[in-house]
């Protein structure tokens, strides 16, 4: 049995080979890193067992500290608030797109350690908003110049799984234009001009990821998994792919057998074929996992 | 002893009070707004709260988020969502889909459906929380979060209320007749007619390679033959030309090209397909030829 302390930011820096990369989406001249190999993504998986309380409700404490251990390690700074300069200037105006569905939402805890460390970066409290079916009447989103999206990771009766690149959909005024074809083409929203190119972090929350439907409301307890884990990096695409073969492992382990999702989620590929947001090919990205590794599945 | 039996009688008392007031209706609800009249408004403590809203299939995502294009894939209705809250304003909300057909209502179901239960309507599901069943043209879903033991049994009430008064049962839908019974897995038989549901096991394509679409019936299922589990897919075309075409680009896209009934794919597994005038019935995944020419053999005409 694992230890259950907190893993340390300090600790996992100690021992990590490599810490840093070059991100097109890091600030020009801010970043000390060290590059990936051509054509690679990062993702950072950070786990922590400590993350859910006897409720199974998150704690804030533990979030923000897998928060900024991930942080830290994706853009290769020593500290939260210094990783947080490399993405963020003090004078942005940013958008936290969040996931507000009842059953398994981007959680409180989560908003509020990115938003923290958003205030640390020096930006002006009226100038964040956290925000998801409201975002295209609120002013904050109307001119961010950006956006942290944030969201867990689930299973969708149309989509395959709920993902970062989906988290967007309510960036236009009527979302079922993206369904046809299972939503194949969901990954075009990330070109419009209120969303094109602001992403400066996506963070998929996997504390506890839906892994199969059940019902017109599509949640059901039981298919919920305990999984204490929280995902980082600047390409979506990257994140989503990861995210979709620990939810496949799950449903492997759950079921006892190969039990693909229904439908497939084609999008995370497309994503990566038909619209070059990101790669999803899972030999060019590189995983960096830290903490809890039993039942990590990738 | 004897307020466990008490509990008993006034749980009797209490259901029996449901079904009458669901059995009081005088014919077959026509519509998916009758059964509010026939719902209790109150049982165990739980007091139904109005209005209830009618969703139509243009403004079902608004309430389903996300899942509404399953319900439109099977060509919905319309549905009845109420509520029922307690004192400390839990809620359970009750569901009543009409799909227009029973063979749509029952499609729905087996969508999800992991086990084979009929203690509700004509097969039921119960799960942490959430009871689902079908009968006749409804679909009906029935939602206590977070379970408890008193929530459940108000769950089970309702379900057995509504069943009650649904007082048709509805036919299956008839090319899962064709299923050969002998090693099947009846709780994984699935019904559809949309082509995105062809993937719901195993995975074949990304694309609609068998035009599977409104007016192509298909079923779908799961058997187990020594230890090893394959698949079987029936879709019925308006006609023998269609099915033929259906055949040709699913051997196209799928098997490579070739013209033979049986094939070897790359992952070492074997496919077959055949045409039967306007049927076209596949075996997916077997771990041997024979398996797929057994099966192919089997299916009912």
């Amino acid at each position: 049995m694992k230890s259950k302390r907190s893993i340390s930011r300090r600790q996992f820096i100690r021992t990590a080979s490599t810490v840093a990369l070059v991100s097109p989406l890091l600030l020009r001249g801010q970043a000390r890193t060290v590059p990936l190999k051509p054509g690679k993504s990062r993702v950072i998986l950070v786990r922590d067992l400590n993350v859910l309380d006897e409720n199974g409700q998150p704690r804030q404490a533990v979030v923000q500290e897998m928060l900024d251990t991930g942080i830290t390690v994706l853009t290769g700074m020593s500290d939260p608030q210094g990783a947080w300069k490399t993405i963020i200037k003090s004078n942005d105006i940013v958008g936290i797109k969040n996931n507000r569905w009842p059953y398994l939402r981007t959680t409180p805890e989560v908003e509020s350690a990115l938003k923290k460390r958003i205030l640390e970066a020096g930006v002006k409290e009226p100038d964040i908003s956290v925000d998801d079916l409201g975002v295209l009447q609120n002013p904050i989103f109307q001119k961010a110049t950006a956006l942290i999206n944030a969201r867990p990771m689930r299973s969708h009766h149309w989509a395959g799984v709920g993902t970062l690149i989906k988290n967007y959909i309510m960036f236009i005024p009527d979302p079922s234009v993206m369904h046809p074809d299972s939503c194949a083409d969901l990954a075009s929203l990330w070109g419009l001009p209120i969303i094109k190119g602001k992403t400066r972090l996506n963070v998929l929350v996997m504390f506890t990821p839906q892994f199969h439907s059940f019902g017109p409301h599509s949640f059901n307890p039981k298919y919920v998994w305990k999984y204490y884990g929280l995902m980082l990096g600047f390409d979506p695409v990257a994140i989503d792919a990861t995210g979709l073969r620990i939810i496949e492992s799950i449903r492997r382990e759950y079921f006892g057998e190969e039990r693909p999702l229904n439908p497939p989620a084609k999008h995370i590929a497309i994503a990566d074929t038909k619209y070059h947001l990101g790669t999803a090919d899972p030999e060019k990205i590189e995983l960096i996992k830290i903490g809890y590794d039993k039942g990590i599945f990738v | 002893m004897i307020e466990s039996q008490c509990m008993k009688c006034i749980g009797i008392f209490v259901m029996s009070v449901v079904a009458i007031a669901l059995a009081r209706m005088p014919a077959m609800p026509e519509t998916v707004s009758q059964f509010n009249k026939a719902l209790p408004k109150t049982i165990d403590g739980w007091k139904k709260t109005d209005p209830p809203t009618v969703y139509a299939p243009g403004n079902l995502s608004t309430y389903i988020d996300g899942g509404a294009e399953l319900y439109l894939s099977y060509n919905f209705k319309n549905a009845l969502s109420l509520k029922y809250t307690d004192s400390a304003n839990n809620e359970i909300t009750v569901d009543i889909f009409d799909m227009g057909s029973s063979y749509d209502a029952f499609g729905v179901f087996a969508h999800t459906r992991e086990t084979i239960d009929t203690a509700f309507g004509q097969g039921s599901e119960y799960a942490a929380g959430l009871l689902t069943f079908w009968k006749d043209r409804y679909y009906v879903s029935i939602l206590a979060y977070p379970e408890t033991a008193a929530r459940k049994d108000v769950v089970f009430k309702l379900g057995r209320g509504i069943a009650s008064a649904i007082r048709a049962e509805g036919s299956l839908p008839p090319i899962l007749a064709l299923l050969p019974e002998e090693n099947l897995m009846p709780e994984s038989v699935h019904y559809f007619h949309h082509y995105i549901w062809l993937n719901s096991f195993y995975f074949v394509s990304n694309e609609n390679v068998l035009d599977i679409a409104g007016d192509t019936p298909a079923a779908l299922a799961k058997y187990r033959q020594a230890g090893a589990t394959f698949f079987l897919l029936l879709v019925r075309y308006p006609n023998g030309v269609r099915a033929a075409a259906a055949a040709d680009k699913f051997r196209q896209k799928v098997l490579g090209g070739t013209s033979e009934t049986i094939v070897q794919l790359k992952e070492g597994r074997w496919t077959g397909i055949q045409v039967r005038n306007d049927l076209v019935c596949g075996v997916f995944s077997a771990n041997n030829e024979a398996t797929v020419r057994e099966f192919l053999a089997k299916i009912k005409s």
